[in-house]
């Protein structure tokens, strides 16, 4: 019988071309990557351990009436970082000598908030009558801690990626009870866009 | 005659070549004597930098030199060289430094997520990553870079990583690069020494007491993720962060590799990386990809994400996402 002089060489090739296509696929066929991995991770994750090293920043929170896919979460506080509150001290029925109300008053506030057409007045926010307090389009009566609510009656969109996690920030730790910034803690209401300013830094080449 | 001269030449000549070549040997064997003695100085004084240290320093630094690889070592074997390192950095720099070799989390697998349409480009991020991680103020070496890039440029390699104006800039974007950490890393596969590897919490971290310098790593990174350390570190004192990890922002040496550890000295302590908590518009996203109740989980399933070079199969585990 006549044996193919090509047959040993062929089958040298096969076995290592088998070897090369199989070392090539192994990461893929292995693990197929962090999106499986991360899909197949289910299980609620057990924080315990490193919860009892975080301590809880801020010290008071205030939680946030709406659940996150995880539950209850905290915002910081609002009351305490306006200035001259509470606003009733001022902003009740006794009169107030003309000099000392100009000293203290709050005319400086530009409001740069809402479209150009359209923009907002004190009063879309602020109860009028209960100065202490935030009013929504509804009526009803909010609490300056809980101004999220308020930001949401029209940032729908932003409050919804804010309680998922999506827009705003954690406070510190990325673990433990899940504290987030309040709205206002980055934006200034009363004009919340963002303003132009210099970079803190600078960057050289990397190469050159 | 001229046969005899020949030979007489011959022998002369053979004689001086025995010469020159019991010379050699003795002249080489002496040279060895002197390399190998000022060799083994050299490694006692950590590479002749400091030929007048105390007997202390002298010891300790000798006994880091014979240290084995990070990743080898038991707990306590770790213990005594951060033990080591500490007493070194009082003693060279009297800095009170506090060194960890805390171990990865349990259920933990790190990932980031970058906000593109929030980014205004105020670089907070940058500076907070050079004060944290003590990086070399000379070089102004930096982890991360942002790119301004025009609306609508999806090309990831353009964009402008140099720029010094007002931001945001009108009609622009900002991106931040920095170190992806990848699943399947073609940097920890390019070191022929197997000084960086990654971390079982998804760490791409490097040990820089065993790198050797060579930059394969450097090379073989798609994303520009490396620096190497062209000169010593220099860091003022009073801006050193005295909270470390081995693995993380102590201080390096020249001619070794380092980069971004996702601040492995923060997020090991439930912390977020420097980064992240200096971002001032909430466009830096970190959190545990492996807890389903978690920001970058949701963002991951509710936004329009992509991963950069997606299509080299490095499965970073960076994305980017978008409002």
């Amino acid at each position: 019988m006549k044996r193919c002089p090509f047959q040993r060489k062929l089958s040298l090739i096969l076995i290592l071309s088998f070897l090369i296509f199989f070392g090539c696929k192994e990461y893929s066929e292995h693990t197929g990557g962090v999106t499986v991995t991360m899909k197949e991770a289910t299980a609620p994750f057990d924080d315990k351990e490193i919860v009892e090293s975080i301590p809880r920043i801020p010290k008071n929170p205030v939680l946030v009436n709406t659940r996150y896919q995880g539950g209850f979460f905290w915002t910081e506080t609002r009351h305490d970082k306006i200035e001259r509150f509470r606003c009733s001290n001022c902003h009740n029925n006794n009169e107030a000598p003309i000099d000392k109300a100009a000293k203290v008053a709050h005319g400086n506030i530009v409001l740069v908030h809402g479209p150009e057409n359209k923009p907002l007045k004190c009063f879309t926010c602020h109860n009028q009558d209960e100065r202490d307090f935030l009013n929504t389009e509804r009526g009803t009566k909010i609490e300056m801690d809980h101004s999220y609510q308020m930001c949401g009656q029209c940032h729908f969109r932003q409050k919804r990626d804010w309680v998922g996690g999506a827009h705003g920030k954690r406070i510190s730790y990325w673990a433990g009870k899940r504290t987030v910034m309040n709205c206002a803690s980055c934006h200034d209401p009363h004009s919340p866009k963002f303003a132009k300013k210099w970079p803190k830094t600078y960057s050289l080449a990397l190469s050159d | 005659m001229d046969s005899r001269e020949n030979k007489k030449d011959l022998i002369q000549k053979r004689n001086t070549h025995q010469d020159e070549k019991l010379c050699g040997r003795r002249e080489f064997l002496k040279g060895a004597v002197k390399a190998a003695a000022l060799g083994g100085s050299m490694m006692m004084t950590g590479c002749g930098t400091s030929l007048t240290g105390s007997k202390e320093e002298f010891v300790l630094e000798w006994k880091e030199y014979f240290k084995g690889n990070y990743r080898l070592m038991t707990q306590e074997e770790r213990d005594e060289t951060v033990r080591r390192m500490e007493r070194l950095a009082k003693l060279k720099m009297g800095a009170d430094v506090k060194i960890s070799s805390r171990g990865p989390r349990k259920q933990v697998l790190y990932g980031y997520a970058f906000n593109i349409s929030r980014c205004k480009g105020y670089m907070d991020c940058v500076a907070a990553c050079v004060k944290e991680n003590n990086l070399d103020r000379k070089s102004k070496t930096q982890y991360i870079r942002i790119f301004e890039k025009e609306h609508g440029n999806m090309n990831v390699t353009s964009g402008n990583g140099k720029y010094f104006h007002e931001v945001p800039a009108e009609n622009h974007f900002y991106m931040g690069v920095q170190c992806f950490h990848c699943e399947n890393a073609p940097c920890i596969k390019a070191c022929p020494i197997k000084a960086t590897w990654r971390e079982p919490d998804g760490i791409v971290v490097v040990d820089y007491n065993w790198c050797i310098g060579c930059r394969y790593c450097m090379a073989a990174c798609p994303y520009w993720g490396r620096r190497f350390n062209w000169n010593k570190p220099e860091v003022p004192l009073k801006d050193l962060t005295r909270k470390q990890h081995y693995l993380g922002n102590r201080m390096r040496t020249k001619g070794v590799m380092e980069k971004c550890t996702f601040c492995v000295q923060r997020t090991r302590e439930g912390k977020m990386p420097a980064c992240a908590e200096a971002c001032p518009t909430g466009s830096r996203v970190f959190g545990n990809l492996l807890d389903p109740k978690s920001e970058i989980r949701y963002v991951l399933k509710n936004k329009k994400v992509f991963r950069m070079k997606e299509d080299l199969g490095t499965d970073p585990k960076y994305w980017y996402f978008m409002d």
